[in-house]
């Protein structure tokens, strides 16, 4: 249960919010329709819309009418439909302004917008060429007639169109360059949160042991042998910490291979971050002992807990999302840290960027540790 | 082996141990009789370094339990009243582990586990799960864990609570034969026959002090005759008890329940037919009569008026 768990709401988190991070490309559907059978307009369709750039982008799928364009976008099977009028490419051609109606499905207006600025990124590049074919010719024109030589304006600027057409169809309209670090995928991101929120409960786990070991005597008679008590509870908070270790190795495992995760280039600083966080919950799970008075107590007090500290720490919501007072206050979880750290690993961090997360994480598990050692001796 | 001397204990204003003195020798079996609340199990919290105390002074060994518990803790072995192992390890593994406890490593400790699996009968059971052991497994395991590292003195806190005769038989057994090869017990129940069957020497508790101590015989020798009657009457009234007591024969009557009664005799008289005519007389039916002879639970009945099951 400890690993189904976590694996299962990572894999449904991860492909219901696909997109939401912008680590992987959305994919939308678009509709097209027109009756204009200008070479520009074909041009358009074949070379931009279908081309091998938008492939991975754009679904592309073509109406048979502008009413069938609709229909579509009213059942939602297109996310926006571009509408493209007759005489559209003569009028491109002819240097004129010529606009593409697009409609947009509900709550699809993002990608309307593309839609839109495809067409008119193209419509501005066939006018330029147009424009700049005019008075090219005209130029040569008056010039061969200055010179009394003959010319043939027709085959000049067809000839002047046919070699733009390839430049113009040919500019890429959708680049894709990545800016600065690496897009974190839902996948990713669901990963690293359920690995910060599963092994939170072995805070809980830990608190409910020392009720557990209290009740069944085997506290009194480790007490009874000749060790002390902060052997006795040094014991408790590295077992603890070997636990969750080998718990969040098995879950990085299982999740590579099952679902394809990428815990980053860095294998090292993910096992430090992982150390550095089991050594706050260790430190967790002392404070929960020290603070319950039974194992029931424990329970109910560590599974609030971790409930608060996920979402708080970004395991439920995005900590993009947060508005800016609720991220300062995810920086007292120590998940929150965690989560942080992992997708920056995730993205390509280096080792300076872990030095604050580690040491926070480090001190977390000190205080509290120390806190909980101190209410456990009072208290035992 | 053991001094203590004047030992106090208060909890919260109320004092729960006032006062004892106790000497146990080397390899002595020392009992520690008294009913439940008399502060046996804080004496014994308090002789294995787990409670700190008031007042006083305890030594094993020479060694003061407060200035060095280590030292101390590394001599005793204590067999608690609740069963204090992990149910989900076998029962190999839970020795091994209390062994490390006490410093055994490697090799030593799983030979030593071993050996302590034979000593308490269970070294077929060596891989099974303390959790599928009957209740006597458990307590046999649970006394073969304070042996693991060989203490000096073994504390055993009512071991016997609860188990079926069978196994109760074995452990009394057990400690018998490690007492006779040197090692000090001191045993805790208020089971009088176990006491009597494994201690040479005896001290009854009770509300906190130490009543009575000595050797068995030394006990029973300050009952004057200490023949118990226990009678099974109906109705067992304070003015039927009154009227027995007046009786040449009768040293003390005590009611235990609405309908059972305990008259300790006095020997040298045989008051058996005036108490039958005063059962008569007083309108009372008698069920059952049965006569005891001296024993710890007559002294204790004779001390304190209760009986040890009180």
């Amino acid at each position: 249960m400890m690993l189904i768990m976590p694996l299962v709401l990572t894999a449904i988190l991860g492909s219901a919010l696909k997109g939401v991070m912008g680590g992987e490309p959305v994919k939308m559907n678009l509709g097209v329709y027109t009756a204009d059978t200008h070479e520009l307009t074909a041009g358009f369709i074949q070379n931009v819309l279908k081309s091998s750039e938008l492939k991975e982008a754009i679904e592309l799928k073509t109406a048979a009418s502008e009413n069938e364009l609709k229909n579509w976008l009213k059942d939602e099977k297109i996310g926006a439909g571009l509408f493209i009028p007759d005489e559209w490419g003569k009028q491109l051609q002819d240097g004129e302004s010529a606009e593409a109606t697009v409609y947009a499905a509900n709550g699809k207006d993002i990608e309307a917008a593309f839609a839109k600025q495809l067409a008119d990124a193209y419509a501005k590049s066939a006018q330029t060429i147009a424009i700049s074919t005019k008075l090219a010719v005209s130029n040569l024109a008056a010039e061969a007639m200055a010179q009394q030589q003959p010319f043939d304006a027709e085959a000049t600027a067809r000839q002047f169109v046919q070699d733009m057409k390839g430049t113009a169809t040919e500019a890429d309209f959708v680049k894709d360059v990545p800016v600065g670090k690496k897009s974190v995928s839902s996948m990713q991101y669901y990963a690293a949160a359920m690995a910060a929120m599963f092994l939170l409960f072995n805070a809980m786990v830990a608190g409910k042991s020392f009720h557990i070991e209290k009740a069944t005597e085997t506290l009194s008679r480790m007490m009874a042998a000749p060790l002390s008590a902060r052997t006795v509870l040094a014991g408790k908070f590295l077992g603890t910490l070997f636990f969750a270790i080998c718990q969040f190795a098995i879950f990085m495992t299982a999740t590579h291979y099952f679902l394809g995760v990428n815990w980053g280039d860095n294998l090292l600083q993910t096992l430090a971050i992982a150390f550095a966080f089991s050594f706050a919950v260790s430190g967790l799970g002392m404070v929960v002992a020290s603070l319950t008075r039974d194992e029931k107590m424990a329970d109910v007090a560590g599974n609030m807990g971790v409930q608060v500290f996920a979402i708080l720490g970004g395991s439920m919501l995005p900590l993009t999302v947060f508005p800016a007072i609720l991220k300062k206050i995810s920086l007292v979880t120590p998940n929150s840290w965690a989560l942080t750290s992992f997708t920056n690993i995730m993205g390509g961090a280096d080792w300076n960027s872990l030095f604050i997360p580690i040491t926070v994480l480090i001190g977390m598990g000190i205080l509290a540790g120390a806190a909980g050692t101190w209410g456990l001796r009072a208290k035992y | 082996m053991l001094s203590i001397h004047d030992l106090k204990k208060s909890y919260h204003r109320k004092q729960v141990v006032g006062g004892i003195s106790l000497e146990v020798g080397r390899g002595e079996a020392f009992g520690l009789l008294g009913p439940n609340g008399a502060g046996k199990s804080t004496t014994i919290s308090m002789i294995c370094g787990l409670l700190p105390y008031d007042e006083g002074d305890i030594q094993i060994a020479g060694l003061s339990v407060k200035d060095k518990p280590k030292a101390v803790k590394q001599k005793v072995g204590i067999v608690p009243q609740d069963i204090a192992l992990y149910p989900t390890m076998s029962a190999l593994d839970n020795l091994i582990f209390w062994g490390r406890m006490y410093g055994l490593k490697g090799r030593k400790v799983k030979e030593r586990a071993f050996e302590v699996l034979q000593i308490v009968g269970l070294e077929d059971k060596a891989k099974d799960k303390i959790e599928t052991f009957s209740g006597g497994m458990k307590r046999r395991i649970n006394i073969g864990a304070a042996l693991m590292h060989e203490p000096e003195l073994l504390i055993m806190d009512e071991p016997t609570v609860g188990i079926d005769p069978q196994s109760r038989n074995h452990i009394l057994e057990t400690v018998k034969k490690l007492n006779k090869v040197g090692m000090t017990v001191i045993y805790t129940s208020h089971y009088m026959e176990e006491v009597e069957f494994l201690c040479e020497r005896i001290a009854i508790m009770d509300h906190g002090k130490v009543i009575a101590s000595g050797s068995k015989t030394e006990l029973c020798s300050r009952l004057s005759g200490g023949t118990v009657l226990r009678m099974t009457a109906e109705p067992v009234t304070e003015a039927f008890v009154a009227e027995l007591e007046t009786l040449a024969g009768v040293e003390q009557a005590t009611i235990q329940s609405e309908t059972e009664l305990s008259l300790l005799l006095n020997e040298a008289e045989s008051p058996l037919a005036e108490v039958i005519q005063t059962a008569v007389r007083s309108g009372v039916n008698i069920m059952e009569l049965q006569r005891e002879e001296a024993n710890l639970e007559s002294l204790f009945l004779k001390l304190t008026g209760r009986t040890l099951r009180d």
